[in-house]
């Protein structure tokens, strides 16, 4: 038992240092799980539209105030048609050549880069990184476009931006089918019974044991590895220790005495989603409670 | 490209290294079951079959008495044979156990009967567990068919051993002193019983009076006071011979005397000039050693089962008491410290406790405690309790008991009971007169 927990450490120890020195952008701190459930919180498109818009509304509105205070009126009315039109159209193709890339990007690096970025153009959080915005806006600016030519084109080049991260989601999804969810193993690795999950069976086991007076000699745990189906009916009970079965009557018969509670208890309560965990498992039988006899 | 390659080789390298712990740490889960009940176990002790009426008959009665005894040990609950579903079976056959279990039987005892030729007979039986569906012993046994009884108690024997693990105890005898006539003229005899109380036999036929009988390790002889003209002496008795003998010559009384758990040595009392003693005597080579020496009374000594210590009552404190030394007599040391006084200690066969006689407040009881003292129990209790004896596996005492006088001022019988060490079923012992004084045999089949 000592001697195997040793290699069991000394093996984890060994995988860890292989894993640390060996793979050297494992120091890189890149939480990789995180853009998974990030990214499952999807409506981030209706909401970047919307900020977006209010953002940069007041952002001009502010820009306006400071640099161009003489062209108020000019701003309320439309430049002359034709001129518009190309201007839209160049800004609309300069516009989605820039989210192409950013979304481009997005697919190359992480998800959390998409995210970050959408971010920037959308969410609250973008205050956090100011200065992209400005420079966006001074682009938008320089390029003596702005008011007119914002408010229309975010709806389209959103779409668009949406479908785009939908098919990020897409490969996304994919990789995961093809790595694996790394998440979800943890998880499972990680279910246990709750306290009142383990009493439940506990007490309910306890009920059944009924052992005799011989059962006081018996200064041991009787283990027995139990196989439970997912219905919680008995597959199998084995009696740890046969060498003990064997040779020490109290022993075998206050063993005996507690496959009879398994058996007689069958089917098991056992909680939801968790039979896995009694395909094999260990009920230990504590004789000791017969002192109070 | 190159980044989501790293990204992906880091991902299946830690599912790997995950599955890879995984089953290294694989931990199965653990309940631990720390709480159950002692109920009396259900069983079906289905009648002994047998190939014509004579083996029929001793079936049922072999069947019948090992009903009797595991019923009367406390620890088991017989289910009645009127509501068995399907009919007794020969032990070799495998039973049916869906006809058992829902009557709620854990343990099914089946037998048979075959007769061998005029006197013998070969009894066979087998014990089921119900609940797991298996077989968990058998055994048979060919004997004189006069001694259906006895095999019936070695077969409660093993059957008890099996479900509960401590040795049965029901192989054994109890001699005691059977009384009669009125209080002035009383005749009492030495007898001798089975532990459930057959096979009565008297040993002595009341011409002196017999006193505080105890049985030798080797089951072969008994030590026991009598008034032999007059004149308290410890003598043996030879059950196989009958024959009786006078255990040495001392200037004074002798009384209370009890073998050692080798057998070969007796300790006993010895009263001289209003000063009583505790001395052993070997019965190799009739050496007598003084154990104590007080100018108390020191009486009813009792060896623990290594013999390497010795208990006794005492009043050198003033008061009757509980004491304890080594088997030379050397640091003694007294161990009951309750309320009243105590008498007639007598060790556990195994060791774990000690039995004894407690006076309180014009009542007596029946206890036990721990030999350092501790943990005393009082189990039984009544007008006169007195001189408790061991079971051989150290799990039920048994004592005599007397009610108090009736109005008229005639003293009331005089019984023997029998108790477990819980407290609970006391049971009383029929037997065809008065009986005092009981001592319990080791197993026979030892």
């Amino acid at each position: 038992m000592v001697k195997s927990t040793f290699i069991s450490i000394g093996l984890h120890v060994f995988f860890i240092l292989v894993a640390y020195y060996g793979l050297p952008s494992f120091k890189i701190k890149e939480p990789i799980e995180q853009p998974i459930d990030i990214v499952e919180d999807t409506p981030i498109s209706t909401k970047t539209a919307l900020k977006q818009g209010n953002m940069k509304d007041k952002d001009i509105k502010k820009i306006k105030k400071k640099i161009i205070k003489e062209d108020k009126v000019k701003k309320i009315t439309p430049p002359p048609l034709p001129s518009k039109k190309i201007i839209e159209k160049k800004n609309i193709e300069l516009i989605k050549k820039q989210k192409l890339k950013e979304i481009a990007e997005l697919v190359k690096k992480k998800p959390k880069y998409k995210i970050n970025k959408n971010k920037n153009v959308s969410s609250p959080q973008v205050k956090a990184k100011p200065e992209k915005i400005k420079q966006k806006q001074k682009t938008f600016l320089a390029k003596g476009i702005l008011k007119t030519l914002t408010k229309p084109k975010p709806l389209k080049i959103e779409d668009k931006v949406n479908k785009l991260q939908k098919n990020n989601k897409d490969v996304l999804d994919k990789l995961r089918q093809i790595v694996g969810n790394s998440n979800k193993r943890v998880v499972k690795k990680e279910v246990k019974l709750s306290q009142t999950e383990y009493d439940k069976i506990k007490n309910y086991i306890g009920k059944c044991w009924d052992t005799s007076i011989g059962a006081s000699e018996v200064k041991l745990i009787i283990p027995l590895k139990i196989s439970a189906n997912m219905d919680g009916s008995i597959n199998s009970v084995e009696i740890v220790d046969s060498s003990l079965y064997a040779k020490d009557t109290f022993y075998r018969a206050t063993a005996d005495s507690a496959r009879r509670a398994v058996l007689d208890c069958s089917p098991l309560p056992l909680p939801k989603n968790k039979a896995t965990l009694f395909k094999s498992f260990f009920f230990d039988f504590d004789p000791s409670f017969i002192y109070r006899y | 490209m190159k980044k989501n390659l790293k990204f992906l080789a880091i991902k299946v390298l830690t599912l790997i290294f995950l599955l890879f712990t995984n089953q290294v740490l694989a931990k199965d889960l653990r309940i631990k079951i720390s709480s159950g009940q002692v109920e009396p176990l259900p069983v079906a002790i289905a009648d002994f079959t047998g190939q014509e009426g004579k083996a029929n008959e001793i079936g049922r009665l072999i069947a019948e008495v090992i009903s009797n005894n595991l019923v009367g040990s406390g620890q088991f609950k017989a289910v009645e044979s009127a509501a068995f579903i399907a009919p007794p079976t020969s032990p070799s056959v495998r039973p049916n156990f869906t006809d058992w279990s829902p009557l709620g039987i854990k343990a099914l005892i089946t037998g048979s009967v075959k007769r061998i030729d005029d006197q013998q007979v070969e009894v066979e039986f087998r014990l089921w567990d119900v609940v797991a569906e298996t077989d968990l012993i058998g055994l048979r046994l060919s004997v004189n068919s006069k001694a259906w009884r006895r095999v019936a108690h070695i077969i409660s024997d093993e059957i008890f051993e099996r479900l509960s693990g401590d040795s049965g105890y029901f192989d054994t005898r109890i001699v005691y002193v059977a009384e009669s006539g009125p209080q002035n003229k009383r005749l009492k005899r030495l007898a001798i019983m089975d532990q459930d109380g057959e096979n009565h036999q008297y040993l002595t036929d009341g011409s002196f009076l017999v006193l505080t009988p105890r049985f030798s390790p080797t089951t072969q002889e008994i030590t026991y006071l009598a008034y032999f003209k007059n004149e308290p002496r410890v003598y043996i008795f030879n059950l196989e011979t009958g024959q009786q003998e006078l255990l040495g010559s001392f200037p004074g009384m002798t009384f209370a005397p009890r073998f050692s758990p080798s057998g070969d040595k007796i300790i006993m009392s010895l009263a001289t000039k209003g000063i009583t003693d505790i001395y052993t005597m070997n019965l190799n080579n009739q050496k007598v050693t003084r154990l104590t020496n007080n100018s108390s009374i020191d009486t009813s000594p009792s060896f623990s089962p290594d013999g390497k210590r010795v208990i006794f009552n005492s009043d050198r404190g003033g008061s009757q008491q509980i004491y304890i030394m080594d088997s030379k007599g050397n640091n003694v040391k007294r161990i009951s410290f309750g309320k009243g006084r105590y008498a007639t200690p007598v060790w556990a066969p195994k060791g774990q406790l000690i039995a004894f006689t407690k006076m309180l407040k014009k009542k007596f009881y029946i206890g036990v405690m721990s030999p350092d003292g501790s943990n005393e129990r009082l189990l039984a209790e009544g007008y006169l309790v007195e001189g408790p004896t061991w079971a051989p596996n150290g799990r039920v005492l048994m004592y005599f008991k007397q009610d108090a006088p009736v109005d008229n001022g005639k003293s009331s019988s005089v019984n023997l009971y029998k108790i477990d060490i819980t407290g609970f079923r006391e049971t009383r012992i029929i037997t065809p007169s008065d009986g005092s004084d009981p001592a319990w045999s080791p197993l026979l089949a030892n």
